[in-house]
């Protein structure tokens, strides 16, 4: 059980090993042919094995956070309401968002501020008639490893199925597509120190207690649900089973980083565990209902921690 | 301050994912990747580690001097296995000064390592506490998703042989042909300003200076195999 009343969450990871079958979530592509390649990685050991990429699981949580942030009254700039993956980038060219300012993008979106965003610098070009624009950048607070196949643990079977053309002319045609089946070793990490906060010079952008609270519920819910309800690539008609979740999750809840082990590796959770210290908590589970009542806790009893940079500026003030 | 006074800290670091360091002068569209970080890497991410724990203040005064200037080794995994992957990605056109992004399929090499990847860092022993903190709060390299957990923090010089090498650096008849060799980002020099590293938040001069340099660098890497388009390689020793 966690600690009552509010444990404060500067940082962190979920490590697991989680069982999908029958699945196409994450693929290469076709290479012109007729055919759907799974995707592989080489690992270490020498062994290839299958992979689902990281970009998938992180596009799937922003999709669930816009809807919680919805629901928590949180506010989305005018891309993310449309679901827009450039996020406020895609409104830089509009004049009323000429002037934005890194205070401004984080107040005014919840899903900017948990999952970066870029805007490009440009120079001037008298010529063309275009302003000077100044780089704004935000580094995701979430980010996802690729999930990889366990090596003995990962097969593939191909299927041929049949499928229409884009037009009348181009009639049907058969498709080989691959379902996947097997234990795959899969990271998270959620620096929720970030919140509200320009993570470039570590400056609060959001003060209000509450609002970060509430971002931070709205990140926590969402992890806990791209865990427990799979998605990616071709779910329409391959949603995987899911069919076992193990693993730890890990908070730091003081300055410094939440640490990460490998579920590649058979004793993850035993070398986690052995980490563990007074800001260093691990939460180790076995089932998938385990792994809902810790993410139920954290999502009802943890606060995203400020920058140590504001204690000591606290500190100092409180000198004076 | 007296090279009698420095000593090396040894930091290792597990890599719990696949992760992905752009080489540099190869595009974001089709991105080939070292098989662990550089020394502009370590350097930038002590930096922004600074930040975050000290503020921008302390690092522009007290950090950066030695940032800039330490001698910075790093010695790969035990073993690099890197793959080739086909990604969805944005991409942005610009054209009369109008940027239209649309998607589009990019590569990008993506490496899996076993063993400890280990940086190791020559500072001012007096300070030893501070630089130690720094070094246990990397948490990523170069890509944000390329996570890093720090292992253990120790006083420990490094096996020069073990550890990657400018072209330059590595002196005469070292047997080059097995390793693996790629261009890596340093910093110019040991008196590159901090406004050049750090850029003020004003729109970018055209006319500010490149704080990096690049160089080949050799890596005590020898190929043990290759598979389509994956390459094995593992850690030996320069002659």
């Amino acid at each position: 059980m966690l600690h009552p009343p509010a444990l404060p969450v500067y940082e962190l990871t979920i490590n697991v090993r989680v069982s999908w079958q029958a699945h196409s979530l994450s693929n290469a592509g076709t290479n012109g042919s007729n055919r759907v390649m799974s995707r592989r990685q080489l690992l270490a050991d020498g062994s290839e094995t299958d992979a689902c990429s990281g970009s998938i699981a992180k596009h799937h949580h922003a999709v669930l956070l816009a809807e919680y942030l919805a629901a928590f009254g949180i506010p989305l700039c005018r891309a993310c309401q449309q679901r827009d993956g450039r996020r406020v980038a895609a409104l830089v060219e509009q004049p009323e968002f000429k002037k934005l300012s890194m205070e401004h993008i984080l107040r005014g979106c919840g899903l900017c501020d948990v999952h970066g965003f870029l805007v490009t610098a440009k120079n001037a070009n008298s010529q063309q008639g275009t302003e000077a624009r100044s780089k704004l950048t935000k580094h995701s607070l979430v980010e996802f490893s690729f999930a990889l196949g366990l090596p003995g643990h990962a097969q593939e079977t191909l299927h041929l199925f049949t499928r229409s053309g884009d037009s009348k002319e181009g009639g049907q045609m058969l498709m080989k597509m691959p379902t996947r089946s097997g234990d795959y070793a899969l990271l998270v990490r959620y620096t929720s120190v970030g919140i509200g906060v320009d993570t470039d010079r570590w400056q609060i952008a959001i003060v209000d207690e509450q609002q970060r609270r509430d971002r931070h519920r709205a990140v926590l819910s969402a992890l806990r649900d791209a865990l427990l309800s799979p998605d990616g690539a071709m779910t329409a008609t391959m949603l995987p089973h899911l069919t076992g979740l193990e693993g730890a999750v890990v908070v730091r809840s003081d300055v410094g980083r939440a640490p990460m082990y490998s579920a590649l590796k058979g004793d993850f959770v035993t070398r986690l565990v052995a980490m563990q210290s007074d800001t260093c908590l691990v939460y180790p589970f076995a089932t998938v209902d385990a792994f809902h009542a810790i993410m139920q806790d954290l999502i009802s009893s943890s606060v995203p921690c400020l920058p140590a940079s504001c204690h000591a500026e606290q500190q100092q003030e409180g000198e004076k | 301050m007296s090279r009698a006074s420095l000593g090396w800290l040894a930091a290792d670091y597990h890599l719990p994912a696949t992760y992905s360091c752009r080489l540099p002068l190869s595009s974001a569209n089709s991105a080939l990747i070292s098989p662990a970080p550089g020394p502009a890497t370590v350097r930038l991410a002590l930096i922004r580690v600074g930040i975050e724990l000290f503020g921008r203040d302390v690092v522009r005064d007290s950090l950066f001097p030695w940032i800039r200037a330490a001698r910075v080794l790093i010695r790969p995994p035990e073993r690099v296995a890197i793959s080739g992957q086909v990604l969805r990605a944005y991409k942005a056109d610009e054209d009369k000064g109008r940027v239209a992004i649309g998607e589009s399929v990019i590569y990008r090499e993506m490496a899996h390592a076993e063993g400890a990847m280990t940086v190791y860092f020559e500072i001012p022993l007096k300070q030893c506490g501070m630089w130690e903190t720094l070094l246990r709060n990397i948490g990523y390299w170069g890509q944000a998703s390329s996570f890093a957990t720090c292992l253990e923090v120790s006083e420990c010089a490094p096996e020069t042989n073990e550890c990657a090498q400018s072209l330059q650096g590595l002196g005469e008849y070292v047997l080059l042909q097995p390793f693996f060799s790629c261009i890596l980002s340093e910093l110019r020099d040991s008196q590159v300003a901090w406004q050049e590293v750090v850029p003020p938040e004003e729109t970018p001069s055209k006319t500010a200076r490149n704080p990096l340099k690049l160089e080949v660098y050799v890596w005590p890497l020898q190929v043990v195999m290759r598979a389509g388009g994956s390459t094995l390689l593992a850690r030996s020793t320069f002659a």
